[in-house]
């Protein structure tokens, strides 16, 4: 293992080096692009994505579904864990031999869809003009670019603040409710933590997943006023005043009060002191709730809390792609178009890792009435004050830029405002880097 | 001691017909990654889109990302504590474990254990002893009455880390001391002992001079390892987006190329990290000249 990494970042240098000289595979010859959609030819596409086995189960029904409906087509599903399949993917992608169909995170897509490796979803699209009609439009936004969509949608995230019930009554702390106020959040988790007598921390108030952006720390940002980048994605703005005051919050929160966990302590905890039992509040996305539902409490959720500048959360789709190399575009576009459809979007529902992009099965029982009894309603609500989370070419380096610098902070090693100060300079040079 | 013997006749035969393989593998693997990695460096490449010459650029940034430097800094001080850490711990540990003890092959074992072990796991057992709040360490060092390290905070961990790669490197560096421990002949022992050297003089006048070709090797490879570790460090010390308290330079290379769009920098990276190793080995075999004996 210890040379093993190294070796890997070697061998695929000379993999991707030699891969343009490879030739297709025998069974993948070409379909001629104006062949009708459905093929009448049996075709098998590849489809990769990440996920855990739960989730390959599910889509392997899916696939089984898919194949029903459409006898011709057999699709072929390769699941990876997130870190090897964005490895997996660009070495396939740069050797020419991409999979038909591939998951694509919605902030990444840029960068993939402004190197030419996506195919142009757009023709498919116009001569389909009803498919996107059930579909959330706040899912659609990250895909379209000025000519056209080079992906669609499977599923979305909302932010939403999660509590155990169990410590509020404990406590005779009131419920969240969708009047709540960040100061409101504040006092509560004041109220919710307890300091023991060697002045330790055993009950913490509120926790964040302070790596990324989207949970917890874009959403207190735009509540503020503030923004995390400009619309031309030139210019950060985390370092602008309104952000600053809602880190300052957070800030607070963590070494004023002590209600929040820095990430060290938070790391004990197996990264989430909520499900560990040690903190009241959290805010994750759906992506939580299987895990969530063999906590040993009860819990649920509320909407994020309103700030000076009103109510905000982020909104995240995971979705598929075509790669432009794919010999079998008109059988991978009918199985994205199977994807929307009421039958997957059912399953998908079920899986329960997030919330299904069509609105009508997203309103129905299939989500609504899941396993873990909470108010699933909140999630698909809270798309009506949602912020999409940023989709530019360079978010991963931008984002690694500002989470790396911003590390120290939550640990209590660094000031905040210094950091700032030489984070966001970091950061513009990245952006500018991608431009 | 066979070091001097050449292969004669079938012999020959023989060596190169095992050796051929090894270097297939290395002409047709290694060899061609190495060209390419060269060939890269000099290149802009994100993985999708044709690589454009670069010229030194890639090069020039070696000295000017941040990250980078303090990567190459950890790596540095890593190298510098875990290397002599090897050597004299499995050096004393395979001392220890050449004696007539009962149950010898037991104690062997469990020091070899942590070599075959997977590090994720054995790093997992780690964080529960490192913990601050929760720890197993922590929990002694309160019941002496001393007050909590947090042993995994920035100013720490680089010694929680050397520490844990330290102990996962003592097993094999104990076998390679072992064989050429067992590879002196005890006469030479038996003849000082009725000089009256007791056990200190005898280690450090007959043992460590004649084991010197095996702490060669054993600070070699522990040289290479060092500039390579990655696995520990990361269970215990990752931060989010693949980032870590402790960053060395193997996670600058792997997310510039794998992250960053950034194989023509991860490439430069790559190869300065080839270069120092490779300048460290140049010192070595020039101290091997000078103080290895060769019996």
């Amino acid at each position: 293992m210890k040379r093993f990494l190294f070796i890997l970042v070697i061998a695929s240098l000379l993999l991707a080096g030699c891969g343009g000289a490879k030739t297709p595979a025998a069974g993948n010859q070409p379909v001629a692009s104006s062949a009708p959609a459905v093929s009448t030819a049996p075709t098998e596409i590849s489809m990769m994505m990440w996920g855990d086995p739960a989730e390959l189960d599910v889509w392997n029904q899916i696939v089984a579904d898919f194949h029903q409906a459409n006898p011709n087509i057999t699709v072929k599903v390769e699941v990876s864990d997130w870190d090897s399949y964005w490895t997996k993917l660009k070495t396939l992608l740069s050797a020419g031999t991409p999979p038909d169909v591939f998951a694509m995170d919605a902030p990444l897509y840029l960068d993939y869809q402004s190197r030419g490796v996506l195919l142009n979803l757009q023709p498919y699209l116009d001569k389909n003009p009803d498919m996107l009609n059930g579909v959330y439009p706040q899912t659609l936004e990250a895909y379209k670019t000025p000519d056209g969509m080079y992906g669609l949608p499977r599923d979305f995230q909302t932010i939403v603040l999660f509590y155990n019930k169990d410590m509020f009554d404990a406590a005779g702390v009131a419920y969240p409710t969708a009047d709540w106020t960040y100061d409101d959040l504040r006092a509560a988790a004041k109220k919710l933590t307890k300091i023991g007598a060697d002045g330790k921390v055993t009950q913490f108030g509120y926790s964040l997943d302070l790596w990324d952006f989207e949970p917890g720390m874009s959403e207190i940002i735009w509540s503020y006023g503030g923004d995390l980048i400009n619309a031309e994605h030139t210019k950060t703005l985390v370092g602008a005043p309104k952000a600053r005051e809602a880190f300052q919050f957070l800030h607070d929160m963590m070494f004023v009060d002590k209600s929040i966990p820095d990430t060290n302590t938070a790391s004990e905890y197996g990264g989430d002191p909520f499900l560990a039992g040690v903190s009241a509040m959290t805010a994750f996305g759906h992506w939580v709730v299987p895990g969530y539902t063999d906590a040993k409490f009860n819990w649920d959720i509320a909407p994020m809390p309103n700030g000076p500048s009103g109510r905000a959360t982020s909104v995240n789709s995971a979705g598929f792609v075509v790669g432009k190399a794919s010999k079998n575009p008109d059988a991978a576009f009918e199985f994205l178009k199977y994807v929307l459809s009421e039958p997957a979007q059912t399953r998908l529902a079920e899986l329960g890792f997030a919330c299904p992009v069509l609105k009508s099965v997203a309103e129905s029982d299939a989500f609504l009435k899941q396993k873990t009894q909470i108010n699933q309603k909140i999630f698909l609500d809270s798309l009506a004050f949602a912020h999409m989370k940023p989709v530019f070419k360079g978010y991963d380096e931008w984002s690694s830029t500002i989470g790396d610098g911003m590390a120290p902070v939550w640990t209590g090693e660094a000031e905040l405002g210094p950091t700032l100060d030489t984070v966001v300079p970091a950061a513009d040079e990245v952006l500018a880097n991608n431009q | 001691m066979e070091y001097g013997l050449r292969p004669l006749g079938r012999e020959k035969f023989w060596l190169f017909a095992l050796l051929t393989p090894t270097f297939i593998g290395l002409i047709f693997g290694a060899l061609g990654s190495v060209l390419a990695t060269v060939a890269l460096s000099f290149a802009n490449w994100d993985l999708l889109t044709p690589p454009t010459w670069a010229g030194l650029a890639n090069y020039v940034n070696l000295f000017k990302d941040a990250k980078l430097l303090l990567s190459l800094t950890n790596t540095i001080k890593f190298s510098a504590m875990y290397v002599p850490g090897v050597v004299i711990i499995s050096l004393l540990v395979a001392v220890l474990m050449n004696r007539k003890i009962r149950g010898v092959s037991l104690f062997r074992t469990a020091y070899f254990l942590p070599a075959v072990t997977s590090a994720v796991a054995t790093a997992l057992v780690w964080n529960m002893i490192y913990g601050k709040d929760t720890g197993i360490l922590n929990f002694i060092l309160e019941r002496l009455g001393m007050q909590p390290v947090c042993w995994l905070c920035t100013e720490n961990a680089m010694y929680a880390v050397v520490i844990v790669n330290i102990w996962g490197a003592i097993g094999e560096g104990m076998i390679i001391f072992l064989a050429g421990l067992t590879a002196i002949p005890r006469e030479y022992y038996e003849a000082a002992e009725m000089d009256g050297a007791n056990g200190f003089h005898q280690f450090f006048n007959i043992t460590v001079p004649l084991i010197t070709p095996s702490i060669f090797f054993q600070t070699l490879i522990s040289t290479i390892n060092a500039f390579q570790a990655y696995d520990y460090i990361y269970m215990l010390t990752r931060r989010g987006q693949g980032d870590s308290s402790v960053p060395v330079v193997v996670f600058s290379i792997y997310r510039n190329a794998w992250n960053f769009f950034n194989y023509g920098g991860a490439s430069a990276q790559a190869i300065e990290l080839t270069v120092i190793v490779a300048a460290l080995m140049a010192f070595y075999f020039w101290l091997e000249r000078r103080y290895v004996v060769y019996e």
